[in-house]
């Protein structure tokens, strides 16, 4: 089956899943016995098998198989939750992803079967279920006997229910039921020749069974069963309430079935005794001798032999996927809707040049361009818009993330998250996620102080990670923090001479400010040891620069045994904003409205000297002035008027006014790039085409502080 | 500009004079030839790239050959062009020239390969010499001249 055309959503709803599994692990960690979580869960994990069976990913239904034959164990209360149980999801977990990545990439799931994992599972599943209490012997059964069956039960098959080989156990709980006055039954199914859909029928047969009763052992295993690894027949036993006849209809009501043995187990001497007692039509046994393995169809031969996988996808080298994005459908009427005003707009332009007279006209003329002009900014809303994507899609991992690595550090962490649905351009959101990870990361290893150190501090034992989003201006700040142990900036400087990055005596006369930033350095790592979570020297730098390319930037606020907070400010998006063009010796600058805080008008009599350096005092705030004609080399105006434009502008909660000529008013612009050949100081961001052809360069105002 | 492609086996330059002295640029990598317009400076940034201008929408930054290989400024005249290379898609950039002259197509045997001894002052800027009707014509290699990260 060609399932080409379903890959993209395939891919989506298994991200989904995977992500909502992650959650709801976290829960489950916290609330064992959250009855609600568990079900999710389950869910989850059953729409993934069943996805990847019908893309025909058999590793990856192999393994939420057994995924999920955990959670049903945990759902029917069988077995507990368990943190050896939890890791061992967590890492199964982790192996669906990276099935689901190589399918981005190839369309292939690759070849690795994750055996380790699929055989922890099971053995939990088999322990797990061992050590619960003895009021739930059936689920121990179940599963020890899957696991006999699997052993030696392949070529007993002939002999039908009554060559299951019982365990103790299993007998048991027969005759704890029987105690119960629940019959116990040899069931024996027989499924029509011409059956195409074996596996379904099979199950269908379970899931009618397990309606009435409660299923003990089957042979072939239920996982044999599923991957269709039998031929015409299988067998059960079942504890049920119903007498036998009902069992029978119950079996035969399921189509394509041809016919079923019930026959009522009276006692459990021994298991010889059992099979003496329960003679069965020994002609048909006889028709299919079976060997399991080899005659089983194609898809349990690709488990069977992992190395060589038929596989049914095509080899491509290029990831299969293209980049989407899911619109609201609402944004996307809204964004119809202002198209076909921009139409209408048009036709009144048209008909305004077609009509003579011209008094009118240009009344008319205005009045379409104002109409214009509304419907162009609405436009470029709604496009933005469709490009907004919480950053919930990168920050949900965070969780989980955490969580590893705290019992990786053995520190007692907790992440806090606030403004998961702070909207950000999907170019950004893809971006971001490493440049937080790190972060992340960071406050974890190096940030947070040891279990100990944090007791002996009198600091709670678990220490906060925090990363919160909102919006800010036409920024949007991320905070990624601690409560650790802060950036000890002496050692920072001791550090940056140590690799020559300063020299002593710029050490001694260093802000701290400066020295922080030093960690930005390439290069720099503070971290004594090496530790595969952080600290290879490839850290921050990278953050910056990354950060940097999406156009924002990166501030660090720390204080030492408290804690520190990187604060990441993002341009809320890319190509156009609103901005404030402004004249500065002849030349046209725009400064972003988002940055910009008031515009003031001030006497020159009014600027006062702090540190040597000009501030002004307005409204109880001090505020430091910045002469733009300096900083940007242009030749100073002859004459100094006493009164100066000041443009007020802020950058988190620090503020600077910037010296201006003139005003020229506000504007929407598209940001145009200088290109990789103009290397500035970054104080212009860009440029861009006024609407008279001149160009006009953006002002970052953020790097001026 | 008049293009002449009837010469398969040789490689044409469109010949510019820069002070006194004429350069070949490979025509391959011209996109276009314009006249001298108005050049947005742009604070600091390296001093031989005179700002950007407006082409057709696109930001493009412009190049002064003069300064980049130590010469006298620029003067701007009648004759001044700026000639729009492309040696990626995606990033143009312009160069300023005196003046625009011909189109010429050099063979194999009309260019002369230059090597260069430490005494050179613009190092590699120029990777050969074209005789053409008895005039010499200074190949500029533009992948050294613009992509100067190493070079300047």
């Amino acid at each position: 089956m060609d399932t080409s055309q379903y890959l993209e959503i395939f891919i989506d709803e298994t991200k989904e899943h995977l992500q909502s599994l992650n959650e709801q692990l976290l829960i489950l960690e916290k609330e064992p016995d959250n009855a609600d979580t568990i079900n999710e869960i389950f869910r989850a994990a059953h729409s993934l098998k069943g996805m990847a069976g019908t893309m025909g990913y058999k590793r990856m239904q192999r393994l939420t198989h057994d995924t999920e034959n955990v959670f049903s164990e945990i759902r029917n209360g069988k077995m507990r939750v368990s943190a050896n149980l939890i890791d061992t999801l967590f890492q199964s977990l982790d192996a669906l992803e990276e099935y689901l990545e190589n399918i981005q990439q190839t369309a292939d799931e690759g070849t690795d079967d994750h055996e380790p994992i699929i055989k922890q599972l099971n053995d939990i599943l088999a322990s797990g279920t061992g050590e619960a209490p003895k009021a739930e012997p059936a689920s121990k059964e179940e599963k020890k006997e899957a696991k006999a069956a699997e052993s030696g039960g392949d070529g007993a098959l002939a002999s039908k229910f009554k060559n299951i080989k019982l365990q103790e156990y299993e007998i048991n709980a027969m005759q704890e039921a029987e105690k119960k006055n629940m019959g116990v039954y040899g069931v024996t199914v027989y499924v029509q020749e011409s059956c195409i859909l074996k596996a379904a029928r099979a199950f269908l047969v379970f899931k009618a069974l397990e309606e009435i009763g409660e299923i003990i052992v089957s042979d072939p295993t239920v996982q044999d069963i599923e991957d269709e690894k039998f031929e015409l027949d299988f067998s059960l036993y079942l504890i049920s309430q119903e007498d036998a006849d009902k069992v029978k209809t119950v079996v035969k009501d399921v189509s394509e079935i041809e016919d079923a043995v019930v026959e009522k187990i009276e006692s459990f001497g021994s298991q010889k005794a059992e099979s003496e007692e329960k003679e069965e039509k020994p002609e048909e046994k006889e028709e299919k001798p079976k060997t399991a393995a080899p005659s089983a169809p194609a898809p349990a031969a690709a488990q069977a032999v992992p190395a060589k996988q038929p596989t049914p996808a095509k080899q491509t080298a290029k990831p299969v996927v293209n980049r989407t994005v899911r619109v609201d459908l609402e944004k996307l009427d809204a964004l119809m809707n202002q198209v076909s005003e921009l139409i209408i707009a048009k036709n009144g332009l048209v008909s305004i040049s077609s009509n003579e007279s011209s008094d009118v006209s240009v009344q008319g003329l205005h009045d379409q361009i104002e109409y214009l002009e509304r419907i162009t900014t609405n436009l470029h809303e709604s496009v933005m818009k469709v490009r907004m994507v919480p950053i919930e899609s990168v920050v949900s991992r965070f969780p989980r993330m955490i969580r590893d690595l705290s019992k990786k550090l053995d520190k007692k962490m907790e992440l806090y998250m606030t403004g998961e649905d702070t909207e950000l351009d999907r170019t950004v959101v893809d971006e971001i996620g490493d440049p937080l990870m790190h972060l992340l990361r960071n406050s974890a290893d190096h940030g947070l102080e040891s279990n100990e150190v944090r007791r002996q501090r009198g600091k709670e034992a678990v220490g906060t990670i925090f990363l919160n989003a909102y919006q800010e201006g036409n920024n949007v700040v991320i905070e990624v923090g601690d409560d650790g142990n802060g950036i000890d900036v002496e050692s920072v400087k001791a550090k940056g001479i140590e690799r020559g990055i300063i020299t002593q005596e710029q050490a001694e006369t260093i802000s701290d400010k400066d020295a922080v930033g030093l960690l930005f350095m390439p290069s720099f790592s503070m971290a004594k040891k090496i530790s595969d979570i952080s600290g290879r020297g490839v850290g921050l730098d990278v953050v910056k620069s990354k950060i940097e390319a999406l156009g924002g930037d990166v501030e660090v606020k720390t204080k030492l045994g408290e804690g520190t907070t990187f604060i990441v400010r993002l341009p809320l998006t890319l190509a156009i904003i609103q901005a404030l063009m402004v004249e500065l010796g002849g030349e046209k600058y725009a400064i972003s409205l988002g940055s910009i805080q008031t515009i003031e008008d001030i006497s020159v009599a009014d600027i006062k000297y702090v540190q040597a350096k000009e501030v002004i005092h307005i409204r109880g705030t001090v505020i430091p002035i910045i002469r733009l004609d300096k900083i940007l080399d242009i030749e100073p105006r002859e004459k100094q008027s006493d009164n100066l434009t000041v443009v007020i502008v802020k950058k988190g909660d620090q503020l600077a006014g910037l010296v201006v000529d003139n005003l020229i008013g506000q504007q929407e612009i598209v940001i145009k790039s200088l290109g990789k050949y103009i290397d500035n100081s970054k104080i212009i961001s860009g440029a861009t085409i006024l609407g008279d052809g001149e160009v006009a360069l953006i002002l970052d105002a953020n790097v001026l502080f | 500009m008049e293009e002449n492609r009837t010469a398969l086996d040789g490689v044409q330059y469109i010949v510019v004079k820069i002070g006194s002295e004429q350069y070949g640029i490979d025509i391959q990598f011209v996109d276009n030839i314009v006249r001298m317009q108005p050049i947005t400076r742009v604070p600091k940034i390296q001093p031989y790239f005179k700002g950007v201008i407006n082409l057709r929408g696109e930001i493009v930054p412009v190049m002064s050959l003069r300064l980049k290989m130590n010469q006298a400024p620029d003067e701007f005249n009648n004759a001044t062009r700026i000639i729009i290379l492309k040696l990626e898609p995606q990033a143009a950039i312009g160069i300023i020239v005196d003046e625009v002259k011909e189109v010429v197509t050099l063979e194999e045997q009309e260019i002369e390969k230059v090597h260069y001894d430490a005494k050179d002052e613009n190092p590699g800027f120029i990777h050969g010499i074209g005789k053409h009707e008895g005039e010499l014509i200074s190949l500029l290699d533009l992948h050294v001249v613009i992509g100067d990260k190493e070079n300047a």
